[in-house]
């Protein structure tokens, strides 16, 4: 019984319940407790969905991961920002700026253009793009891309009811005081999980508010 | 022992009008005195000849494409040929309209004799798209004269072209078409009875222009050639059949004249990093693009990607009849080192990379960013070109933003303050110019980092992401 069952084993045609593979390699998201919920971290490549509204620490989130992923020599992409990206904040983050590309396209045709050079090029890490949108098939295309470049593709959008992208992983960023409140969508090899909150206070004391919120006065501006 | 070689081209402006694996037209090239002086193989089967009129050329051959002959196109295409032979043989002089002389007797200990330098000659000759005639002999004269008879080959032993060079009409020497035939009136019909005759006899008669002549063939006179030198760069202008107004078809003849820079390119062991191309149209004025590869390329296939990115880019407004590419630096090839243990996953590089999406987005589209010490925050982040290597900065301050607005905007709304003040002073002298920074954290979450002027009025300056 058990020759035969290590044969089939074997041949992988037998698949095991409690031996979950991991679908994707993961990348230390440089939080802990993150890690523990992606069960080891953002993935290395593919397509990252993130969905989330401009400003409240979403890039945050993703600078140690940035920072590993282009640490060996790779390009790091951003393609069309919302504004002036600022050297201080990328560099403090530990980020070489030398190889650091930003793109600003006219047309989100030619962003998603640039985007698929970037990621099927081979010299590119990791791609940030803002875009609003993304066609099913386009995603499907960009995926492909990624894989053939070993890169990643992090888009950043607003949430938006729709049809699930063919994404490795999907979050929705919601803001909380302390951090922020994270909801898995979608996570390749595993099951969504419960929405838990992300504690930043330990990498970003200065943008942390206490969580009674009535100890300090409020200031309005004039 | 002297060894020269003529080759012939007998039509060089038609020829490069014709394209490889294309369906071609019957083509001819008439002078002003509307008389066919080149025509290619499709018009030579349809009855076509040389030096024929333009009335029986156009009843022969209904569709044959006429096209002027242009002296200065001829003289270019000719020295091209030249510059592109001169990395096989070192001594090159043209003879215009249509010749090249050869010394090959330099060139004989460099291919191990003269069956390497044949091969050699012969082999760059087949990439080029012309078709020849050649032969070699003792002097350049004679090299010539077999040459025009189609005598198609090479050798050193001078028994062969002697006697081919005796059975040689008078039509394909250098005399005047008056003095030839004066001589065929004495029943001269040949060059061997011609050089039958002692020289002395032949003064007597004629001037000194048939003795000079010759003794330039006998070689007992210097006959002095004027070779090139090879030209920096790279110039070539190609005349199109027909007008062209779209991008895609206008690439065909591109990768023509891409291949023959990379061919240059190739042989020299170079690169450019920049390549210029005109466009002449008929009704507006010369368009010029330059193109550029931050790593420098020799491949067409590479140039031509960049090259279409960037017409694409931009419309053709009127049709195309001629397009040059000019480069006018070239630069040594430099071997890439990659990472043994960490082998690149594409097959093109970062600067590759770069080139490509400047080609297609424009300069401006694509950027670096750069920390200057600066401690305005406008002036701190630079935007340099990409992938400049930046030497490290002193340390970045900490608590800035990750985007700064390109203005700064009223605040409007409630914000929390978890941070502040951070005072920022643009000059020492300029008190009133002042901004104290606070973090702050808005209703909907967003993380402002805001200033408040000396006036006490409140602006959002950037936006921690």
């Amino acid at each position: 019984m058990s020759a035969i069952l290590a044969q089939l084993a074997r041949r992988q045609l037998l698949w095991h319940g409690n031996s979950q593979q991991a679908a994707y390699q993961a990348v230390a998201t440089g939080y802990s407790e993150l890690d523990l919920q992606l069960a080891g971290g953002f993935p290395a490549s593919g397509l990252i969905d993130i969905q989330t509204e401009l400003g409240i620490g979403e890039l945050r989130l993703l600078l140690p991961y940035l920072q590993q992923q282009h640490s060996r020599g790779r390009l790091l992409v951003l393609i069309s920002p919302p504004a002036e990206p600022c050297a201080d904040m990328l560099a403090a983050a530990g980020i070489s700026l030398s190889q650091l590309v930003i793109i600003t396209p006219k047309t989100s045709k030619e962003a998603l253009w640039a985007t698929e050079q970037c990621l099927q090029s081979g010299c590119c890490a990791v791609v940030l793009l803002w875009q609003p949108q993304l066609k099913l098939a386009l995603a499907r295309r960009l995926q492909l891309a990624a894989e053939q470049g070993a890169a990643s593709l992090v888009l950043l959008r607003r949430p938006a009811a729709g049809l699930s992208l063919p994404v490795n992983l999907s979050l929705e960023l919601t803001p909380h005081r302390q951090g922020l409140q994270l909801r898995v969508h979608k996570r390749k090899g595993g099951w969504p999980t419960a929405d838990f909150v992300l504690d930043m206070q330990k990498h970003w004391p200065a943008l942390y508010l206490p969580p009674a919120s009535t100890a300090l006065p409020q200031r309005k501006a004039g | 022992m002297a060894l020269y070689v003529y080759l012939h081209f007998p039509a060089l402006q038609c020829d490069s009008l014709t394209e490889a694996g294309q369906q071609a037209v019957p083509l001819a090239v008439v002078d002003a005195q509307h008389s066919i002086i080149q025509l290619n193989e499709q018009a030579a089967a349809q009855g076509v000849q040389l030096r024929m009129g333009l009335a029986t050329a156009a009843a022969l051959c209904h569709n044959l494409q006429l096209i002027p002959y242009q002296e200065q196109q001829q003289q270019a295409l000719l020295m091209a040929i030249a510059q592109q032979l001169y990395q096989l043989s070192g001594e090159i002089a043209p003879d215009p309209p249509a010749g090249l002389y050869l010394r090959g007797c330099s060139m004989l200990q460099l291919y191990h004799g003269l069956d390497g330098y044949q091969t050699a000659l012969l082999g760059g000759l087949k990439r080029l798209p012309y078709r020849y005639a050649y032969a070699s002999a003792a002097t350049p004269f004679a090299a010539k004269c077999l040459a025009l008879q189609q005598f198609n080959q090479l050798t050193a032993d001078h028994a062969v072209t002697d006697k081919a060079l005796k059975c040689s009409p008078l039509s394909f020497t250098e005399l005047e078409t008056e003095m030839q035939q004066q001589l065929q009136r004495l029943g001269i019909d040949t060059l061997g009875r011609l050089l039958a005759l002692s020289a002395a006899e032949l003064a007597r008669r004629f001037d000194h222009r048939l003795i000079s002549y010759l003794g330039r063939l006998r070689g007992e006179f210097f006959h002095a050639l004027d070779y090139i030198r090879p030209e920096p760069g790279f110039s070539r202008y190609l005349e199109l059949l027909y007008d062209i107004s779209d991008v895609a078809v206008l690439s065909v003849p591109l990768q023509k004249l891409l291949q023959q820079l990379e061919q240059q390119l190739e042989r020299n062991n170079a690169l450019c990093h920049q390549l210029t191309l005109h466009l002449y149209s008929r009704d507006s004025a010369t368009k010029s693009y330059s193109i550029g590869s931050a790593q420098g390329e020799y491949r067409a296939v590479n140039w031509l990607r960049l090259c279409q990115l960037q017409l694409e880019s931009s419309q053709l407004t009127a049709p195309v009849y001629g397009l040059q590419l000019e480069v006018t630096q070239f630069a040594p090839q430099q071997a890439q080192s990659d990472d043994l243990f960490a082998p690149q996953q594409g097959n093109i590089s970062a600067l590759q990379l770069v080139s490509l999406l400047q080609a297609r987005l424009g300069r401006g589209a694509i950027s670096g960013l750069s920390l200057q010490n600066q401690h305005l925050p406008e002036h701190a982040s630079g935007r340099p070109l990409p992938l400049l290597p930046t030497r490290p900065q002193a340390g970045a301050l900490l608590q800035r933003p990750a985007f700064l607005l390109p203005q700064p905007r009223r605040l409007h709304e409630a914000v929390e303050i978890s941070s502040g003040p951070e005072r920022l002073c643009a000059d020492g002298w300029q008190l009133a110019a002042q901004r104290d920074y606070f973090i702050g954290r808005n209703q909907q979450g967003q993380w402002l980092w805001l200033y408040r002027t000396a006036q006490q009025q409140w602006f959002v300056h950037g936006l921690f992401s």
